[in-house]
């Protein structure tokens, strides 16, 4: 686990000053719904990793959407327009599952520790000051969850 | 999981396995000294220098992340054209013309960054094929790429190029490109406005970065 020590003072400095401002947004209520067991939930990903199907409109800039990543999708078919040159990018080229656990999610399906892995999988661009400009695309991310039957959403934070 | 009632926060107590082995990489591809009065020959000395790499990795792993720009890996020439040409006088609002080829997927000046990034990538997945080259960290891969190589010369070059033009969405661009600690004159954003918040600060870089500005907005040596 990445932690402020180990950042440069410059980025460990711009991640406290986005803890504090997170920290007075007002997130009123938290819903929380326990989940079936996982044994028996189908599980969606969802990664702020900026990944995209090569095909796929590429993430711009301040981008307040989502791109949907279907299960089957081919590794060598999926790229990254996140802006931020300050994460590590090596492990995430030597392996896509550290960011999208596509393959660890199938193993744990045929293992039975997890019922389904979900038709789609959700991508947005995680440096975003704000993430209130992210809440219609959460909103959307999430009735399609609901509507397409999963019961619990993995968060892959980048 | 399964015994979670309430939001929940907790320290994974499993550190990622040190990805340098024995704790010190070193690039095991031999490059020449950059030669800095000709950019553009030492970036395509250092890319023909990798491609074998590159393409084992490629085959390796079967896939690349380079692409992101809209240039395929095969046109990784005009990526090199690219990048030489904003080091040295093209304009930061219009693709370099020298760089004809690809068909680019993001506006100018924000297409810069990702042809940046996709160089950068080539050079990174080409290091970590050489047999004996280890798993370098990004901190290995940026004091390599910013001590070593002409690519590492090329884009301090545009970060210098950035701070003479000194806008501040153009320096928020520079670190996008050249990470926390590798600029020398301080933070590699720059001094950012101190009379807007960080969210108007991006929003305004948003709109200038992700579209030509108004030719009214750009600076007179534009």
């Amino acid at each position: 686990m990445v932690r402020l020590e180990d950042l440069h003072p410059e980025e460990a400095e711009h991640m406290r000053n986005m803890g504090r401002r997170f920290g007075q947004m007002e997130l009123g209520v938290t819903p929380w719904v326990s989940p079936p067991p996982l044994a028996e939930s189908t599980i969606a990903l969802v990664t702020s990793a900026a990944l995209h199907r090569r095909d796929d409109r590429p993430f711009r800039f301040g981008d307040q959407g989502y791109r949907l990543i279907p299960n089957d999708t081919d590794p060598a078919d999926l790229v990254q327009t996140h802006v931020s040159v300050n994460f590590d990018r090596t492990h995430y080229q030597r392996d896509v599952n550290v960011v999208l656990p596509l393959d660890r999610m199938r193993e744990l399906v045929e293992a039975g520790e997890v019922g389904a892995v979900s038709e789609w999988h959700y991508s947005v661009l995680g440096a975003n000051p704000n993430p209130s400009r992210l809440r219609d695309a959460a909103r959307d991310m999430a009735q399609r969850m609901r509507d397409s039957g999963v019961d619990c959403a993995m968060l892959t934070p980048v | 999981m399964e015994t979670a009632t309430e939001p929940t926060i907790a320290d994974y107590p499993r550190e990622a396995p040190d990805g340098n082995g024995d704790g010190v990489w070193a690039c095991s591809v031999s490059l020449p000294e950059p030669n800095i009065s000709d950019l553009e020959a030492a970036l395509r000395t250092e890319v023909d220098l990798l491609t074998p790499w590159y393409e084992e990795t490629r085959r390796r792993r079967g896939r690349t992340t380079v692409g992101i720009s809209g240039a395929t890996p095969e046109q990784i020439d005009a990526v090199v054209s690219f990048v030489a040409a904003c080091a040295e006088d093209a304009s930061f609002w219009d693709a370099p013309a020298v760089a004809a080829g690809p068909q680019w997927n993001h506006p100018m000046p924000i297409l810069l960054r990702h042809v940046v990034e996709d160089l950068r990538a080539f050079y990174q997945e080409a290091v970590t094929s050489r047999p004996g080259s280890g798993a370098p960290s990004q901190h290995d891969m940026h004091s390599w790429i910013f001590t070593e190589t002409a690519l590492g010369r090329a884009l301090l070059q545009i970060g210098q190029r950035i701070a003479e033009v000194g806008d501040a969405p153009l320096l928020m661009m520079r670190g996008f490109i050249i990470p926390e600690g590798f600029w020398a004159d301080g933070p590699s954003w720059g001094q950012q406005p101190s009379d807007a918040t960080g969210d108007e600060r991006m929003g305004r870089a948003q709109s200038y970065l992700v579209g030509a500005p108004a030719s009214n907005d750009r600076p007179a040596r534009e």
